[in-house]
């Protein structure tokens, strides 16, 4: 790490956990929504397929 | 390459690019100063309160804003474009799409206010100020929101397309004017800072963890939105072959 910015994370700064936190949490909150957006459309992908699979044997 | 493919290759992308930005803003990225920096150099002024130390590390949250902001703009400007293809052509499909690119936005727009919001009360002291650029931009929010208060209350499909692409273009209008905004007005009569494309703006690492940041963010943007348009197909097509099924 840059010696200029150790020195300065060295310093107490009462609102860089904060700063971290609000970062860290909005990220990982898009990130999850991503995740949340793949498992709906991996039960969709295989409903879908059920149902073609139905369809096909139907004739 | 198959889009399927293609998405996972970009969200592992962005997974890397906005961790890689995430640490180099507070591990690399040289701090910013206060900007209400006391003259004797021993303190700042923070909000109602005082520090000792005039390092910004509020500043950070710049590394997670910008993109953001930025993705939003530049997502936006998809629902202007399908809504332009599909009065063009009138295909369902780009109806859809420019759907899927508000739905998005939306998110981005979210994530911008929030950040925004945190930025402006440690940086300024307020939760909220009505200068240009915040002004602008919560235009653009309401303009987001109304778009889809617009299509709730148009039953007819062919109408709410219709609707909902003009609207959309005409909306987008305020994004260009949003970003911009800050070199239009006088100077004095806004606060908040242009640190892209201007001398002095942002430094070597700093720059290097925001385009790093910003491109994570807009390879998010992309993704989310490939991720939508299939489930909204795989949606489409499911209805057609129930139907099918139940013939």
């Amino acid at each position: 790490m840059d010696p200029v910015v150790k020195e300065i994370f060295a310093q107490v700064s009462p609102a860089l956990p904060y700063v971290i936190g609000v970062y860290a949490a909005l990220w990982i909150g898009l990130m999850g929504y991503v995740g949340l957006t793949m498992s709906r459309l991996g039960k969709l992908e295989k409903h879908l397929a059920l149902v073609e699979e139905a369809l096909a044997k139907r004739g | 390459m198959d889009r399927k493919k293609l998405t996972y290759i970009v969200l592992a992308v962005a997974c890397v690019a906005t961790t890689v930005g995430f640490l180099l803003a507070f591990f690399v990225a040289a701090p910013a100063q206060m900007l209400r920096t006391l003259d004797s150099g021993k303190g700042a002024i923070m909000g109602s309160g005082f520090v000792s130390h005039p390092i910004d590390f509020g500043q950070k949250i710049f590394y997670f804003h910008v993109p953001v902001a930025i993705a939003s703009f530049t997502i936006f400007f998809f629902t202007a474009f399908y809504g332009v293809r599909f009065l063009m052509t009138r295909d369902r499909k780009y109806d859809t799409k420019s759907r899927i690119a508000t739905e998005v936005t939306l998110i981005f727009v979210v994530l911008t206010m929030i950040t925004g919001d945190l930025w402006t009360r440690w940086s300024w002291g307020v939760w909220w100020t009505w200068e240009p650029r915040l002004t602008t931009y919560f235009i653009m929010m309401l303009l987001v929101i109304g778009y889809f208060v617009l299509r709730a209350s148009v039953e007819d499909e062919e109408k709410r397309a219709v609707y909902a692409a003009a609207f959309g273009i005409i909306a987008f209008l305020d994004a260009p004017l949003s970003f911009a905004i800050t070199r239009i007005v006088p100077a004095g009569s806004e606060v908040h800072p242009v640190v892209i494309g201007v001398p002095g703006g942002l430094e070597g690492s700093q720059l290097a963890a925001f385009l790093i940041s910003m491109f994570g963010m807009i390879a998010f943007g992309y993704v989310i939105y490939q991720l939508r348009y299939r489930e909204e197909r795989a949606k489409e097509r499911l209805e057609v072959l129930k139907a099918a099924l139940e013939d």
